[in-house]
């Protein structure tokens, strides 16, 4: 590169190489901020197959007699919807997207400890997602994205196929978080503790903590159907002494602490963003970091309020319903940090701020919801029916994917050097605020009026709800393209972005937007928390870009 | 090391500092990394032991009864002891291998990791021939289920252990490590001595409790 001054001629030779040819620079990239963007532009292809696949689902729902696709397939839709969602979308994006782009900068590291590991794990996970959707093409799975047995055990084909990927994007996964764990505990620069990383990467080292020992307990359960698909041995099947109920409680040992691995991150995007909009620090920072660690810590020991009504020894009930409502502690903090962040501050209304208060007021709705499914006497009732539909969308949409757009927005400066529109994107806020709601809120009643989930028909009562929750489904989609458009523009036409377009103060805005390939050219000390903004910046040593004191929202 | 040095220096002595005793991949990452990689191994066994133990306690008897409604028949406790004895055997060689690698004497190391490779691969022969002579199927019931997935997980263990030995030693007489940077034996060494723990515990389950 051009940048490279005589002086430090060598600062490459510490990381690999920089690549002169297309290949080795965009396919198979060693640099964790394109792998980055690689794993942005997969997981967003497969956001849009899903998202197509959920408005199946609503299309169908437009009359309580369906029509538009058959039962099997409707099936089979929600299937690849739900599982897609998770394991193609919000994770994958949030971790391997967000947490490749952003974490290395933010601790002063020029990539993460194992370059070639990232690009492996990166790559498996584009296989996933075609072994997955090519599942259509067999007979995908029907069992809804838990797969219980029996019913997996009897499904199509394609639901081996959705073995094999939710594995590989297991493998993915956990490796990714071993990978990101060695980074945060050995390559942080010079100075920054624990108490001094922001708070994006504790979300992230949280994160990897989950993502690195919980992942591998759903690997051994697919395994496990797998096997029992392809030869026959019992694990599952009770006609030959297994148990379904076996499946579920290794599922859950997973997939609870998987909710975590899909929130944690957004919250690391919400924490940094706030400061930065409201020019504060933010209020609680130990609270708010250790919290991240605390739920992930709880989120492994609540597992089983899934089966409630699953016919499990009922003993048990009472304390997996006492320890989920302990998870509402350090989330409560969270929130409640946020909040009193925002008191007295001098808010800027920016498309991520928007996103980020957003996800403060759906997420917490979701999160009561999840409160009243977690009491037993309520959970019997509530349990299989739309109101689980509407709490867990609130959670992961109305959380983790407000979460992704605010960090998109927050974020895409850096990743482009170019701006986007904040007109388009205050647009594209409030017609996504406005489908959500439109969309899931509906569906609480639906849920308390008894409607139970994943029928392709229903009874007549439900039907204006319905139609409602669908229409809101279109503008939500719709609302998505306004993302798009606004992605074409900002690479078209979009103005070129300073180093630090937001005045925020974290390390990665100190360097040149998008960041040079070796990131830093020298590694600067950090001396204190980058959240104080009256202060002088907390950094030493290194090369850092100064904020333009002209600059719009600099000095403030 | 070098990162540790510099956090308690002053911070200004930072940029002084070249560039690559700070960026290089480390032997402390690498064996954390290796480390949290063995944690993430055992947690995809203790998925199925914990299978094991539920299917076990969802019966009134085990081994439970079979097809033709009979109990069936425990596993052969004295051949597998025997059996583990050579492979915690193997364990052992393997310490001495790398301790002779660390004092520099070839010629022990590579007595040692040859040892440690034949009675790997005794292990592996005893373990086919528990196989081919087991009075269960891995299809047929409950405790055949786990203990061939169980067991055989452990054997693919054991023989991408083997033979990840065998590219050691050639490494190693190649003259690919040190008498002081020796990180890849290091590292077989851990996974082998993993490799014995999980025997362990496999081994209390099936046979002795």
């Amino acid at each position: 590169m051009a940048v490279a001054a005589p002086a430090h001629a060598n600062y490459h030779d510490h990381i690999h190489p920089e690549p002169t040819n297309f290949v080795q620079k965009y396919i198979f990239s060693l640099d964790h901020k394109i792998i980055g963007i690689q794993y942005f532009i997969t997981t967003f292809i497969f956001y849009c197959i899903a998202g197509l696949l959920a408005e199946v689902i609503r299309v169908q729902l437009l009359h309580p007699t369906g029509g538009f696709v058959s039962n099997e397939v409707y099936n089979q839709v929600y299937s690849v919807h739900g599982s897609a969602m998770v394991w193609l979308v919000i994770i994958p994006m949030l971790t391997g997207g967000f947490g490749n782009f952003v974490m290395p900068l933010m601790i002063g590291a020029r990539d993460v400890a194992f370059p070639w590991l990232n690009m492996a794990s990166f790559w498996m996970f584009p296989v996933a997602g075609a072994l997955l959707f090519s599942s259509f093409l067999v007979g995908a799975p029907e069992a809804g994205w838990t797969e219980y047995p029996p019913i997996s055990l009897q499904g199509p084909p394609g639901t081996s196929l959705w073995c094999m990927a939710i594995f590989l994007v297991g493998v993915s996964s956990t490796l990714t978080g071993i990978n990101f764990l060695v980074t945060i505990m050995k390559m942080r620069a010079p100075g920054m503790t624990l108490t001094r990383m922001p708070l994006f990467v504790w979300a992230q080292l949280a994160t990897a903590m989950l993502s690195m020992v919980a992942t591998t307990a759903l690997a051994g359960a697919l395994l496990a159907l797998f096997l029992e698909r392809t030869f026959g041995v019992p694990f599952y099947d009770p006609s030959k002494g297994g148990s379904p109920l076996l499946w579920q409680h290794m599922f859950w040992f997973y997939s609870h602490p998987a909710v975590y691995i899909m929130i944690l991150p957004a919250f690391g995007i919400v924490s940094e963003i706030l400061p930065t909009f409201t020019r504060k620090p933010l209020f609680g920072y130990k609270a708010v970091a250790f919290s991240s660690v605390g739920i992930a810590l709880v989120g492994f020991m609540v597992w089983a309020h899934h089966m409630f009504t699953s016919g499990m020894v009922p003993w048990l009930t009472l304390p997996f319903m006492i320890l989920t409502f302990f998870v509402a502690v350090p989330t409560g903090v969270k929130v409640l940090a946020w909040i009193a962040t925002l008191w007295g501050g001098r808010i800027r209304f920016t498309a991520a701020m928007l996103f980020s208060l957003g996800l403060i007021a759906t997420f917490t709705l979701g999160g009561i919801t999840g409160v009243f499914l977690a009491a037993v006497p309520a959970d019997l009732h509530e349990h299989g029916t739309y109101f689980v539909v509407a709490h867990f969308h609130y959670v992961l949409f109305g959380g983790s994917v407000f979460g992704i757009f605010a960090g998109m927005y927050f974020w895409w400066p850096k990743m482009t050097g170019k701006l986007m529109s904040e007109r388009l994107a205050v647009a594209h806020f409030w017609a996504t605020f406005i489908g959500f709601n439109l969309t899931f809120f509906p569906m609480h009643w639906l849920g308390l009026m008894g409607m139970p989930r994943r029928v392709p028909i229903y009874d007549q009562q439900f039907q204006s709800l319905n139609v409602l929750a669908s229409i809101g489904s279109f503008i939500l989609a719709l609302s998505t393209l306004l993302f798009f458009a606004n992605v074409a523009y900002s690479l078209t036409k979009g103005k070129k972005a300073s180093s630090d377009p937001w005045g925020a103060r974290t390390l990665e805005w100190m360097i040149s937007s998008p960041p040079p390939y070796y990131n830093f050219k020298k590694i600067p000390s950090v001396l204190a928390l980058p959240y104080d903004f009256g202060e002088p910046l907390p950094y030493v040593g290194g090369d850092l870009i100064r904020p333009n004191p002209q600059s719009k929202f600099a000095g403030e | 090391m070098a990162v540790g040095a510099i956090v308690h220096g002053t911070p200004s002595d930072a940029h002084d500092e070249p560039v690559d005793s700070l960026y290089a991949e480390t032997r402390d990452m690498r064996l954390l990394g290796f480390v949290l990689f063995l944690i993430s191994d055992v947690v995809l066994f203790s998925a199925f032991i914990f299978a094991y133990l539920y299917l076990r306690n969802s019966v009134p008897q085990w081994p439970p009864l079979g097809a033709d409604g009979k109990q069936l028949p425990r596993f052969d406790t004295l051949f597998a002891a025997v059996n583990s004895v050579v492979l915690f055997g193997s364990g052992a060689t393997m310490h001495f291998a790398l301790e002779s690698w660390k004092h520099g004497a070839k010629k022990a190391f590579n007595a040692w990791m040859a040892s440690t490779i034949i009675l790997g691969s005794l292990f592996l022969a005893g373990q086919a021939y528990e196989y081919i002579h087991a009075k269960v199927t891995w299809a047929g019931s409950t405790i055949g289920a786990s203990f061939f997935t169980l067991t055989g997980m452990h054997g693919f263990h054991v023989l991408v252990g083997v033979i990840y030995l065998i590219v050691l030693m050639g490494q190693a007489n190649s003259g690919v490590y040190t008498k002081l940077k020796h990180f890849g034996l290091t590292a077989g060494t851990l996974y082998w001595h993993f490799v014995d723990v999980i025997w362990v515990a496999l081994f209390t389950l099936f046979y002795l409790i």
